[in-house]
């Protein structure tokens, strides 16, 4: 399909959500086109980016993150600090975490794709990553089954920089942070690059830092409209367990996650009135959009790499849920409102995806 | 229709049918009850899910 009609679809969708839904979810939708083309349009990959800086010493990806970071964290927390009503991302300290955000990068890196990764691959019709999703979904909901397990393994109260510093410190101290990342990446992008035999790759990209623009400002947008920062995992899993309640696959009233009040109100309710799955399906059509009358790149697989990549993606679903949120709702959302987890999630994430690479060349991905 | 394209037609039939049985399965939306289309000061606490809240 072409871009013109394809847009007109999208758009009537937008109106219908408009007329029938709510004009937040209408908004939220019109939010997550707008994340979707530009991921896809930027090919504003975590994933990517991470890959780069361990394979080729190339930390322009990096970098990008890093901006766009520091980009949504300057204006997240302002706005927490101004409005009592916007919650942080604020995930708890645990074991759960320690583990989840380990094999998530390990993960991620074998599926090729993060949380938004794989949304937004799968809409520009990259056979892995579609066939991925539904996977990642599953992984979710089976995660968010046995969460009440992995929590009794231990776990600290959430702590959120805003809340414990006021705005204003706790920018100051994430912005100092999130320099010190960037002069740590740059001395070892340049020192393990001199030592590889690799000339030096610059720092600072158009298409990264274009992207890490645009992506902090749409998950502002998002933070201002849905009252709660961007998220991936959450609407994946809500999918799979409305599936797995209306088949009788799954007893979700006597379950820890699924019986807290929220959860279950939103078992009875569309996912189209859920803030994170009606992102979620407007980051793929921004995709969508973005890949329209474009021929499509993706390398074919074996078997193996098939097979590989499949229990990659379920794995992906299933640590997302355990680290509380992905490259997005963990590193995004809660360094970017000061939550601590984000902090813990990055290195456990970042060993994983060592780990990763290497499983990704013994297949040969 | 070359096999990519029956794919991807595949994945957006799918996410179709998903959305459509989730649609009429569900609770009618309330639209009296709808929620204010900007949060931050709305007087309204966030009330969705997001992954990195466990409960």
């Amino acid at each position: 399909m072409k871009r013109l009609p394809l847009a007109a679809v999208l758009a009537v969708f937008t109106g219908w959500l408009l007329w029938s839904v709510s004009a937040r979810q209408a908004a939220l939708f019109a939010v997550g086109l707008g994340l979707g083309a530009v991921l896809a349009g930027q090919r504003f990959g975590f994933t990517t980016g991470w890959r780069m800086l361990i394979e080729d010493k190339d930390a322009s990806g990096v970098m990008g993150q890093i901006l766009l970071l520091a980009l949504a964290a300057a204006l997240a927390m302002p706005l927490l600090g101004h409005y009592p009503e916007l919650t942080a991302a604020l995930g708890p300290p645990s074991v759960s975490l320690l583990v989840g955000a380990f094999v998530f990068g390990l993960c991620m890196q074998i599926a090729d794709g993060c949380g938004s990764g794989t949304l937004y691959k799968a809409g520009l019709g990259i056979p892995m990553n579609a066939a991925i999703l539904p996977l990642f979904a599953l992984g979710s909901f089976l995660g968010s089954l046995h969460l009440g397990f992995w929590l009794d393994l231990g776990r600290a109260q959430p702590v959120g920089l805003v809340g414990q510093f006021g705005w204003e410190r706790a920018l100051l101290i994430t912005l100092a942070a999130l320099a010190a990342v960037a002069a740590a990446v740059r001395w070892y992008a340049g020192r393990a690059g001199a030592a590889a035999g690799k000339a030096p790759r610059p720092l600072v990209v158009r298409r990264w830092m274009v992207g890490a623009v645009l992506l902090a400002l749409l998950a502002t947008l998002n933070l201002v409209i849905a009252g709660q920062p961007w998220g991936v995992v959450y609407g994946f899993g809500l999918w799979a367990a409305k599936l797995a309640q209306a088949s009788g696959a799954a007893d979700l009233a006597n379950n820890w996650f699924w019986s807290q009040p929220g959860n279950a109100a939103r078992l009875h309710e569309t996912v189209l009135m859920d803030v994170t799955s009606i992102t979620n399906i407007g980051i793929l059509g921004g995709a969508l959009w973005v890949s329209a009358g474009k021929p499509s790149s993706a390398r074919p697989l074996n078997g193996t790499q098939w097979a590989v990549a499949l229990i990659a993606g379920l794995a992906l679903g299933y640590s997302s849920r355990l680290a509380f949120g992905c490259n997005v709702g963990a590193m995004l959302s809660g360094i970017s409102t000061g939550s601590i987890h984000g902090w813990i999630w990055v290195p456990l994430a970042f060993a994983g995806t060592i780990f990763g690479l290497r499983i990704r060349r013994h297949f040969g991905f | 229709m070359t096999r990519h394209t029956t794919l991807r037609l595949v994945f957006w039939a799918t996410l179709a049918a998903f959305l459509a049985w989730d649609w009429s399965s569900s609770k009618p939306v309330d639209l009296r009850l709808e929620p204010p289309l900007i949060a931050a000061g709305s007087g309204q606490a966030a009330a969705g899910g997001h992954c990195s809240m466990p409960d």
